[in-house]
């Protein structure tokens, strides 16, 4: 009995598995692939047949965006915005981690009560006055009015992911540095931060798509066009083209292709860094 | 001594980060431009579509840069219904443009009390080419704070060779003849009216007509100052309108169909032939035009005004109409009144009517309009004994915007006629 | 949703934060005591130092853009404001008293309420269950990863103007229920004040049901395997080991996702704007705290009332936030909100 029960799961579990895994891949994959595959379509073919398939593919959509100076100045837009977002957010929270991880004072506690309460602010709260900090500082319409709050709000989420992290280097490493005569600072960016690797990369990937994703600040802070982000991008051109689905489809499939390319490169270090952060 | 490290390590980063921020900001919009180099650069927010439009102000800045060398006009394009709130917070930080779209009534007062908005020194010439109906619609206290450009009386859109397919002889004049032609659109299978709720105002104009033709125009006057919508006859617009949409004259969906965006909006739906009327404002031929198949105006676009209700405190010829025209924000240069008074001269006035097919309000220029739509509906706005400025911009934006939400609910079946006076009157406590 | 991680070890490194260098050295071997006092003085002296150059920076940028604005929408919510130059109409805690009585407000509550439930009912057992069924051996493990993370990376702009095409009562779901000789079931999706919230939440697990599963993943890979082997040799079945072993081993786990979604759902914004637009989410019952602060503060120009209403959804999140960590999160996050790090 006990033999047979524990056999049971490998000799029908597999196909059961793969027909469960396939569904819910098809459930998930399904409408992203209708925004991709409806760029392939014509508008007279999607009015008619909301939901057939491209007869036949056309490719022109897609040529159109491609070919557009709008779509590649929001692109540039969104990967500057991404990247420097992502690189202070890491670097600024690394740093503070550190400080929190491995140094005794004070006020630690507080401080990391203050960053791990930025959880409940999300920016959508405070997008007023938010804005108008942004505005003093003389950066409306410019992508630093978006950078410097996005680094300010993904701090939290990098504190609370790197701190144990950071935490579980083995005091030994560090002794060990410190009778070689390497100061704190000096096994910082000597060990510290290549140790820690699997949680920044977690940490900047997670960082990365959020910015790449962000709506609301862009939509208060950036005004002319030639500063939009792409989401900003996405839905002025599917207001100003709706009569024009199919290259609505087609700007929106390009414009998330780049976060979902990201994805699939690191995906393997995001579970890997999670696992590191959950610690079941 | 470590206080002091502390302290000027943090007043190091804080400079860092003003340097790198002050460092980077070559904002390059939004802002007015200086004078410094003898160059003037006007922005000027404004909310075409693309196509004719947006062509138009283009043009209208290039031919006023060629006659002005020192002065560069920039123009953007700001989306309608991104534009109240991107304006507010604008003017609110300033970073406001130097021109902005002006829509008047409560909303222009609450700019003019923040002192956010330049009174302007018009001459005579400028006023009669503005003409009087625009510039009074733009007065607070005898000072005019924006530049009227084009005038629009409101009404039903409709299309003739839609009405003619299911033989509707005569443009409706009453309710019944209005339902009587709803029930005719219906059987040639087109929805009889679009409207774009998800915007809110346009399926609230329904309930602004209504409210028209039951309150007498004291009563509308009385409401903008005191806030209050005490008086009867607001709830009996609001039982008009609940037993017209018992009749079920809207399209399918409309709660999600957005108004100008494309051709499953309610003004898409008119232009390609799938909705047999729309209640809108002058704007919307301009509108329609592009969003029809080859972005040509529709060459069948009739317009009758909104029918007459019986039993009503309003006049049957009173006209519900908004007015375009632009203000200048506080630190405007010179320059921007220069190019305001452009705007409304004949020949720029022909050309705005021609990309908008709209009414200027010049009236030279308004001798030029011929599309039948147009004459129909100056017709009217002429003979009108009194105007009605849109109610949610008469009555501001807080009490607009929960009176055009109370209209929606009403729309959706979710809150009775009574409801629109309660929550605009608890709307008013908010701000 | 946040994407985020709540957690700190639970193996209490109570006092992990180790001394300074030269206190170190002077507690590992009793040095002559002037000197050290002299090093101990030095040390801490350049240990504040490099507390203040690591931690300045991010500790400057989060008072200034996070909470320094929070604390400007508190001073704001004591005042009626049109958002034109400063606040000079001070009314009291008036705004808060309008907001609790608005039945507009109570009723974005229970939406909000309803999807805070209901996305932990449905997304949690089934992120769970594919958890487990992803956890065994099979073939393209990682591309069926990537695959199922794919709603959460795609933006909620962009599944928001997907699915609204898709949903539009012309669209290719009612055709495709057409085709398929379903359409009896064809239904205007995100009009009809009944169903539109149904709607909404088929689209929230539909975006975030990933994460979760993720996350799981994640949780599952970091239980010992040899837990489970042991228990099979001893006779074990495969839904016994679930039960009895992993799926309590996984409880933190679960603990900290329902957290998160929780907050997520608490903040939801994106994707109800942008599917229903700043006006017409209350009327189809889809309207949630933050789209009702944007529709009450920003659309209607009440910038003072739109304040207020931020410092009503930061104190909600913020209990529910401390009642969760009171008593479910416990020995998870050891105190991580409210007692620190330490």
């Amino acid at each position: 009995m006990s033999a047979r029960t524990a056999d049971r799961p490998q000799k029908w579990g597999n196909p059961f598995t793969y027909f469960v895994a396939l569904l819910f891949i098809g459930v998930c994959v399904a409408p992203v692939l209708y925004i991709v595959v409806g760029g392939f379509r014509t508008n007279s073919q999607i009015s008619t047949s909301p939901a057939g398939l491209p007869e036949p593919w056309v490719i022109s959509n897609y040529l159109n965006v491609l070919k557009s100076v709008t779509f590649w100045g929001e692109f540039v837009n969104s990967l500057v915005v991404a990247l420097a977002s992502t690189v202070g957010t890491v670097v600024l929270g690394l740093m503070v981690s550190f400080v929190l991880a491995r140094y005794d004072f004070k006020f630690k506690g507080a401080m990391y009560s203050l960053f791990a309460a930025g959880l409940m602010f999300p920016m959508v709260i405070a997008i007023t006055p938010l804005y108008i900090v942004i505005k003093d500082l003389g950066l409306v319409d410019n992508l630093l009015g978006v950078i410097v709050p996005q680094i300010a709000f993904g701090l939290p989420t990098t504190v609370i992911i790197l701190v144990p992290f950071l935490r579980a280097i083995p005091k030994e490493i560090e002794e060990a540095a410190a009778i070689d005569g390497t100061g704190r600072l000096g096994f910082f960016f000597r060990m510290v931060v290549p140790l820690s690797l699997p949680g920044v990369v977690t940490v900047g990937i997670l960082g990365f798509i959020g910015s790449w994703n962000n709506y609301v600040l862009p939509l208060y802070v950036l005004n002319s066009q030639a500063n939009f982000t792409l989401p900003l991008g996405v839905q002025v051109f599917s207001s100003q083209y709706s009569v024009d689905t199919a290259r609505v489809l087609a700007f929106t499939s390009l414009a998330m292709l780049p976060a979902m390319a990201f994805f699939a490169a690191f995906q393997k270090r995001i579970v890997g860094g999670l696992t590191g952060a959950v610690k079941g | 001594m470590t206080r002091k490290t502390r302290r000027t390590a943090a007043a190091a980063i804080a400079l860092g980060i003003t340097l790198a921020a002050t460092g980077c900001a070559g904002s390059d919009g939004g802002g007015s431009g200086g004078s410094s180099d003898g160059k003037v650069t006007l922005t000027l927010w404004e909310n075409a579509q693309p196509g004719a439009g947006a062509e138009y102000w283009k043009a209208a800045g290039a031919a006023y840069e060629a006659l002005h060398p020192n002065v560069k006009v920039n123009i953007q394009t700001v989306q309608n219904e991104d534009l109240d709130g991107k304006l507010q917070t604008a003017l609110n930080s300033g970073s406001a443009p130097d021109i902005f779209l002006q829509r008047g009534g409560g909303k222009m007062q609450a700019m003019v009390q923040a002192d956010q908005v330049q009174a302007l020194d018009l001459t005579d010439a400028d006023k009669a080419n503005a003409g009087a109906a625009g510039i009074a619609g733009y007065s607070i206290d005898g000072k005019v704070y924006a530049m009227p450009v084009d005038t629009q009386p409101e009404g039903i859109y409709y299309s003739k060779d839609l009405f003619q397919q299911a033989g509707i002889t005569t443009p409706p004049t009453t309710m019944p003849e209005l339902q009587d032609a709803v029930a005719k659109l219906k059987a040639i299978g087109v929805a009889p009216i679009a409207v774009g709720a998800k915007d809110a105002w346009p399926a609230a104009h329904w309930y602004y007509n209504f409210a028209v033709r039951e309150c007498s125009q004291d009563t509308l006057k009385k409401a903008a100052q005191s806030l209050k919508f005490d008086d009867p006859c607001w709830t009996k617009a609001g039982e008009d309108l609940a037993s017209f949409i018992g009749t079920e004259p809207f399209q399918q969906g409309f709660l999600t169909t957005s108004s100008q965006q494309g051709a499953g909006s309610s003004a898409g739906m008119v232009a390609n032939h799938k909705a047999g009327m729309e209640l809108m404002g002058n704007w919307n031929p301009g509108v329609i035009a592009s969003l029809t198949p080859d972005q040509k105006p529709l060459p069948d676009l009739g317009w009758f005004p909104f029918p007459s209700v019986p039993g009503g405190q309003g006049d049957p010829a009173a006209i519900m109409g908004g007015l375009d025209g632009f203000s200048l924000s506080k630190k405007a240069p010179k320059e921007a009144l220069d190019f305001l008074r452009f705007l409304v001269t004949t020949e720029q006035q022909k050309e705005y009517a021609k990309a908008f097919v709209a009414i200027p309000v010049n009236k030279e220029a308004q001798a030029g309009v011929t599309e039948p739509y147009n004459v129909s509906a100056l017709q009217a706005f002429n003979k009108a004994p009194y105007s009605v400025l849109f109610l949610d911009t008469e009555y501001g934006q807080n009490v607009g915007n929960a009176m055009n939400t109370a209209v929606v609910n009403l729309f959706a079946g979710k809150g009775s006629a009574a409801d629109i006076a309660k929550d605009t009157n608890a709307a008013a406590a908010k701000g | 949703m946040s994407n985020t991680l709540g957690t700190e070890p639970a193996d209490g490194h109570q006092s992990q934060g180790t001394p300074g260098a030269g206190s170190a050295a002077s507690s590992a071997r009793p040095a002559p005591a002037p000197a050290a006092a002299t090093r101990r003085r030095r040390g801490r002296a350049k240990m504040r130092f490099e507390i203040a150059v690591l931690s300045g920076p991010a500790i400057l940028v989060f008072l200034a853009f996070v909470i320094f604005p929070v604390a400007l929408a508190a001073f704001y919510g004591f005042y009626r404001w049109h958002g034109y130059g400063p606040p000079t109409d001070w009314v009291g805690l008036n705004n808060y008293k309008l907001i609790l009585t608005d039945p507009a407000f109570q009723q974005v509550l229970w939406h909000t309420g309803v999807i805070l439930v209901l996305s932990l009912l449905v997304q949690g057992p089934l992120a769970v269950g594919l958890a487990l069924l992803l956890n065994q051996r099979i073939r393209g493990r990682s591309v069926i990863r990537v695959l199922i993370f794919l709603p959460y990376v795609v933006s909620e702009v962009i599944v928001g103007t997907g699915w609204s095409l898709m949903l539009q009562s012309n669209g290719a779901l009612n055709d495709l229920l057409r085709h398929v000789g379903l359409g009896f079931l064809q239904a205007d999706w995100l009009a009809d004040p009944d169903l539109a919230i149904w709607t909404l939440l088929g689209i929230i697990s539909w975006k975030y049901i990933g994460f979760a599963v993720i996350l799981m993943l994640a949780g599952l890979q970091s239980i010992p395997e040899e837990l489970s082997e042991a228990a099979q040799i001893d006779g074990a079945s495969y839904w016994q080991i679930q039960r009895r072993i992993t799926l309590p081993l996984l409880g933190p786990t679960i603990r900290i996702w329902a957290f998160l979604s929780i907050i997520g759902s608490l903040q939801l914004f994106d994707l109800v704007y942008i599917i229903w637009g700043p006006y017409v989410a209350g009327t189809a019952g889809t309207s949630t705290m933050a789209i009702y602060m944007v529709g009450q503060g920003r659309n209607a120009g009440n910038y003072g009332y739109g304040s207020a209403i931020a410092v009503v959804m930061f104190l909600i999140s913020l209990v529910v936030a401390l009642l969760y960590q009171r008593f479910l999160l416990r020995r998870d996050l050891q105190g991580a909100i409210t007692e620190g790090a330490s």
